[in-house]
């Protein structure tokens, strides 16, 4: 066999190998969990302080703006904002800018409030604490005083009630999303009647405190497209909203122009944007493990550097087999 | 027993999806099928239930909120595009979407996207104080830009000093963005892969946390 045929045979691999070797590279770091390190960026920093410095007056949006397709990427990231805004007692309204949105929003608060789930939070319905609300108590520290006095204990392994109508409303999809962003400057309430459990948002005590977008102090857009833009069109430019992107990395490039402009205060890009806010939040000790994103990362790396490895192999075979000379590799027309 | 089903049908639709690696199967397109077909039932019913039912039928029907009733008829035209006879009258719904989409977006969208970056564009390359990265940068930034919109000025040949360099740096300026982007795919979409395998490993056969 001659030394151009091996180059050849190189460049014409069966494109099966190099799908399983990424299969097995992608399996093997799950099962040896070598946990390497994460290092956090200035654009995630500036997201987790900015909520960080957030308490129970305050109150954000979380915008779950992406279909399953990108799930992977951009569930985490909510996951992780969600957890700090509860963690700080801040006021989050999830919505949704398109029909299958809806269930991702709803997923990751059940995630988040899930009882198998490390480090969740204990929910409490609307309807639950009804006999509060209208006694009028509706400060959270009070609240879960009251609640707790009312004889529920909180759970071991949870790390405190949320309260829903209080600490959070899921309002869901609404058509024409940019729209209702919108409409939201002037009131929230104008474009949801009620939520997505059908409980009245007039009756919602967090809605008594934020009546609309200007009393609200953050949008964080977790978005597998480009609505998280409508956030900053129709949020940041039309009333000084503060906006903060979660953005699967494949987009993740075309947004960083928004941060230089200041009209972001930072970006989570991709898994690896999740896996820092979670790395942030156990540092921070608001958490005592980090989740998904982080595990996947030993993964993440294994697989760049053999995708690096087939690149360096598929140049090196490119130019040793003098095929740069040529016009067509052959056997490829 | 509800979410044990519905692990096991997740499951079994990710291998069916990946199995395409192998090669285009019955099974691949039986799970493609199923995918567009479903991601269209959810959607109309949840368009249904959080939009038709308590934003147009409830209030009509229960708060006589007869205003309604222009909006709803309104869309209802977009269903003449299936009679070739009426079909032109889809043509007021899609006007009025249009227009009044256009007349939101345009202001806000041009001050967004276009005043605001050149803004951000109009930045010193050196103020007392600055580090030194950061006035490198500067200069990138601004050259950068002039480069790529020299690239993509087409009305002079890209010959001389002016355009035959700057078009150069700027095609340079454009690849290095492909670049930065490609490995952002990349990326992207191992991590997609990393998902369904904790999906696989975790949910499916619980051999990870």
């Amino acid at each position: 066999m001659s030394a151009v045929n091996i180059w050849e045979r190189m460049l014409n691999i069966d494109r099966r190998w190099i799908f399983l070797s990424i299969g097995v590279i992608s399996i093997v770091p799950f099962l040896t969990k070598i946990g390497m390190p994460v290092s956090t960026t200035d654009e995630v920093e500036s997201i987790f302080n900015y909520v960080d410095s957030l308490g129970k007056e305050n109150a954000i949006f979380i915008g779950f703006d992406y279909d399953p397709g990108t799930q992977a990427e951009n569930t985490p990231m909510g996951v992780a904002v969600m957890r700090h805004a509860f963690h700080n007692n801040v006021s989050v309204f999830l919505t949704a800018y398109t029909p299958l949105g809806h269930g991702m929003a709803g997923g990751a608060l059940d995630y988040v409030t899930n009882p198998a789930v490390p480090g969740y939070y204990s929910r409490v319905d609307f309807s639950q604490w009804a006999d509060l609300r209208d006694a009028g108590v509706t400060d959270k520290d009070e609240l879960v005083a009251a609640w707790e006095a009312a004889g529920h204990e909180l759970p071991e392994g949870s790390s405190g009630w949320v309260f829903e109508g209080r600490d959070f409303a899921y309002l869901g999809y609404a058509p024409l999303f940019y729209l209702v962003i919108l409409g939201m400057t002037a009131s929230i309430e104008a474009q949801y009647h009620q939520d997505a459990n059908e409980n009245p948002l007039s009756e919602m005590p967090m809605l008594r405190e934020h009546k609309s977008l200007r009393e609200v102090d953050l949008a964080v857009t977790v978005s597998g497209s480009s609505a998280c833009t409508a956030w900053v069109i129709y949020g940041r430019e039309k009333i000084g909203l503060p906006v903060a992107f979660g953005v699967t990395a494949v987009s993740a490039t075309d947004y960083y122009p928004y941060i230089q402009s200041g009209q972001i205060i930072g970006q989570m890009g991709g898994l690896r944007g999740a896996a820092e806010y979670e790395v942030l939040l156990k540092e921070h000790g608001i958490t005592e493990t980090t989740d998904k994103a982080f595990t996947g990362m030993d993964v993440q790396s294994a697989d760049h550097i053999l995708i690096i490895l087939f690149i360096i192999i598929g140049n090196i075979a490119y130019f040793m087999g003098g095929f740069h000379k040529q016009k067509s590799l052959k056997g490829r027309g | 027993m509800y979410e044990t089903i519905g692990i096991w049908v997740g499951a079994f639709f990710t291998l069916a999806i990946y199995s395409f690696l192998y090669k285009e199967n019955p099974v691949y397109r039986l799970a493609e099928h199923l995918v567009v077909g479903i991601s269209l039932g959810y959607t109309m019913a949840i368009t249904y239930d959080v939009v038709l039912k308590p934003r147009l039928i409830e209030p009509l029907i229960g708060g006589h909120a007869w205003i309604l009733l222009i909006p709803a008829a309104l869309g209802l035209l977009y269903i003449t595009r299936f009679i070739p006879g009426i079909a032109w009258l889809s043509r007021y719904p899609i006007a009025f979407v249009m227009g009044t989409g256009m007349g939101v977006a345009f202001p806000l969208t041009m001050k967004s996207n276009v005043l605001r970056q050149l803004e951000a564009a109009m930045i010193p390359f050196y103020q007392s104080g600055m580090p030194w990265h950061v006035v490198v940068g500067n200069i990138v930034l601004v050259f950068g830009t002039l480069a790529a919109l020299i690239y993509f000025f087409f009305s002079k040949p890209h010959k001389g000093p002016f355009f035959g360099t700057g078009s150069k740096i700027g095609i340079w300026i454009i690849m290095l963005g492909f670049g930065a982007t490609f490995g952002f795919t990349v990326m992207g979409r191992i991590s997609l892969l990393i998902g369904r395998i904790q999906y696989l490993l975790g949910d499916w056969l619980h051999l990870i946390e």
